[in-house]
């Protein structure tokens, strides 16, 4: 269990930045989620963080000390990969076991079964790896990464290749595994909802940097940038952009170039801004609606299973000031900053 | 009425499926015999005689007779095979069939065997006892010596080749490296040319590096001409072993070494056979370079043996030739029964590469 550090950490493969200067702080025994859009350098991260990759530039430290070119055999890192990576010559206990070939164990097979019953493989330890189900391959991976007690456990897209109901339950049993060992944790994810559900901490990456570290709150309510603020959120956040006609309908200071609010924060009222109906999508909860508007389109949600619109009506929409965000021109929140109907 | 109709018709139609199905499968089961006996008779053949030729001359009349047993034998099994349903009937068929066969061939052919044409296997002076041990005495080996020479050559170029062809393979999968590209390009285009063009050279070669008249000689030359396809097929296996499960055996605490060898090699396991047995067997049957690389009688091999039986040292005896065939044929025969299964992924393996 360590507490890790990464200082501007850099990844460039040929003329390609992958990684690009990141700077970053875990915790020992937190759960931190990297969360962003594939190719935005998560997973470089990752394998830098476990050793597969040599970082090109910047360090990184686990409790103070600097790893960079502590091999990845010896760093003491657990990883879960997305495929699992079972080796399919071994059986489940000796998948489990394989780790602490490569120390000085003398219970191996005990430690093995252990953590075979704490992740509830425990009646399948002859069988191979083709013989399992993707869940139970799951289990076995978090078993074989967690035995030999890591200093850091990464887990990278684990649950991309269970069906919904499996993930929800993996969710559920990961979060579970990981505090009661308490071990430090790295997921990396582009699924918002896994980032959000399981982690303490949650940094959302793009283009190979930091856009935002905070909890899954911070991000969603408070977005520091406007890629945060169109990542999060399913639906997704309303994002108007200021134009001359725009700016005749809100009140909003001159600095400001786009206006965010998300959907659940706009509601139909007496009075407001005039909208038309143009798409009404029931979602079993609640309503999406989409309407046409003096700003342009705007989705709205209604807390309803039935519908109250259909396409064509006309109706005013109006929302408090404070749900608002506004940011600036290169994308950047404007704290304390809000729009109000003009 | 139209209900029944119908039903008729279901019926019908089944029947005749199943008709056009027994059809088919026994003309497959025809055609692929034809193909196989232009196969199966010449080894066979060279059997017969082993057994039975007497000194000199070589007669077919034991071979037809013999065949006037065993093609019958053959084409009441597959009646049988076609007739029974359950495994047991077909065995309890086979026995009957293969005993009745071995009673005639007792009648029919069995005062003709013999295993005279075999005495080359204890006798180690074949010649001395055919032409007096004026004539080549101490120059004509037993057949055990270039039995065990082939054994070497194959054995020792087979570990080369393997143990090169893994390694390079690897290394081409998994590192990128200048030049790489360029070459793989050139492993395909070194076989464009036939190694037997280059006899010459590597004589010449051969003979300037001092090893003229060794069996490392052979040996090298056999092990660089199989090494580029073998490459190319061990790429090929390397490259359908995930990435993931090497990196995870690193960050379990192996090194690349111990994860190439307690992960990596065991998957690719079947390409491995399968370039050894190849190999193996190349390196078993070569003729062209060993007979090139000496100079004189300075080493025998089988291939050689069997030349000099046939040609060189005491005329013909066509039942000697035979029964030396048969001892020639018997390692590289049982290498490929008992490894076709991994012979036959080679071709998968290869595609991906």
């Amino acid at each position: 269990m360590a507490n890790v550090e990464l200082r501007n950490l850099t990844k460039v493969w040929d003329q390609v930045t992958a990684v690009d200067g990141i700077n970053l702080e875990i915790r020992d025994g937190e759960f931190l989620a990297v969360l962003g859009p594939s190719g935005c350098g998560k997973s470089t991260t990752l394998f830098m963080l476990a050793g597969v990759y040599l970082p090109s530039g910047g360090d990184i430290l686990f409790d103070g000390a600097r790893v960079n070119d502590v091999e990845a055999r010896s760093r003491n890192v657990g990883i879960v990969f997305q495929s699992y990576a079972l080796y399919p010559n071994m059986n489940v206990l000796q998948n489990i076991m394989f780790p602490l070939r490569f120390q000085e164990t003398r219970d191996a097979a005990a430690q093995a079964r252990e953590m075979a019953e704490l992740v509830q493989v425990g009646e399948l330890l002859e069988r191979r790896p083709s013989q399992l189900s993707g869940g139970q391959q799951q289990r076995v991976a978090l078993a074989r990464a967690l035995v030999k007690q890591p200093n850091l456990l990464l887990l990278d897209e684990p649950l991309s290749n269970l069906d919904a109901t499996l993930r929800l339950t993996m969710r559920a049993e990961i979060r579970r595994i990981t505090r009661e060992l308490a071990v430090t944790t790295i997921l990396v994810t582009h699924d918002q909802l896994e980032a959000t559900t399981m982690a303490d901490r949650v940094v959302c990456m793009n283009v190979g940097r930091i856009e935002q570290t905070g909890t899954a709150e911070d991000l969603y309510l408070r977005p520091d940038t406007l890629f945060v603020a169109g990542f999060i959120g399913s639906p997704p956040i309303n994002l108007i952009r200021l134009q001359a006609s725009q700016r005749a309908v809100l009140d909003v200071p001159d600095t400001a170039e786009t206006v965010g609010i998300r959907p659940e924060l706009l509601h139909s009222a007496e009075t407001g801004l005039p909208v038309t109906v143009t798409t009404v999508e029931p979602m079993g909860r609640e309503t999406l609606v989409t309407a046409d508007s003096d700003l342009g389109p705007l989705r709205f949600l209604e807390a309803t299973s039935r519908p109250k619109w259909s396409a064509g009506d006309k109706l005013h929409v109006s929302f408090r000031s404070q749900d608002t965000i506004v940011f600036d021109g290169a994308g950047q929140r404007m704290s304390d900053l809000h729009a109000a109907i003009g | 009425m139209a209900v029944a109709k119908t039903q008729a018709d279901w019926e019908l139609l089944a029947r005749r499926s199943r008709r056009d199905r027994r059809i088919k499968q026994g003309l497959l089961i025809a055609f692929l015999t034809l193909v196989t006996i232009p196969v199966v008779v010449p080894f066979f053949w060279i059997f017969v005689i082993s057994i039975s030729a007497r000194t000199g001359g070589v007669e077919s009349e034991v071979l037809w007779r013999a065949c006037a047993i065993l093609v019958p034998t053959v084409f009441a099994y597959g009646a049988a095979h076609t007739v029974f349903r359950r495994a047991r009937q077909r065995i309890y068929a086979a026995v009957i069939l293969v005993l009745l066969a071995v009673v005639g061939l007792a009648f029919s052919v069995g005062d003709d065997l013999h295993l005279y044409n075999y005495r080359f296997m204890v006798n180690p002076n074949l010649v001395e006892e055919l032409r007096g041990a004026a004539t080549a005495g101490g120059q004509f080996p037993w057949v055990w010596v270039a039995f065990v020479n082939s054994l070497f050559v194959a054995a020792t170029s087979m570990a080369l080749k393997v143990t090169v062809a893994t390694l390079a393979g690897y290394y081409l999968s998994r590192f990128a490296f200048r030049g790489r590209s360029q070459f793989l390009q050139g492993l395909l285009i070194l076989e464009v040319f036939h190694p037997w063009m280059l006899t010459i050279p590597i004589f010449l070669v051969i003979f300037w590096i001092g090893l003229l008249n060794t069996l490392a000689g052979p040996i090298l030359v056999l092990t660089a001409i199989d090494l580029p396809f073998f490459i190319f097929i061990m790429k090929g296996f390397f490259d359908a072993v995930p990435w993931d499960i090497e990196m995870s055996a690193m960050t379990d605490g192996a090194s690349r070494r111990q994860a190439f060898r307690m992960v990596v090699l065991p998957q690719v396991r079947g390409g491995i056979i399968a370039i050894a047995v190849l190999g193996f067997i190349k390196g078993w049957e070569e003729y062209v370079f060993v007979t090139a690389l000496r100079t004189g009688n300075s080493y025998w091999v089988m291939s050689t043996y069997l030349y000099y039986v046939a040609e060189d040292v005491m005329g013909v005896d066509y039942g000697v030739v035979a029964a030396v065939s048969v001892i020639y044929i018997i390692p590289s025969l049982l290498l490929y029964l008992f490894c076709q299964k991994f012979l036959t992924q080679l071709t998968l393996g290869g595609v991906k590469g």
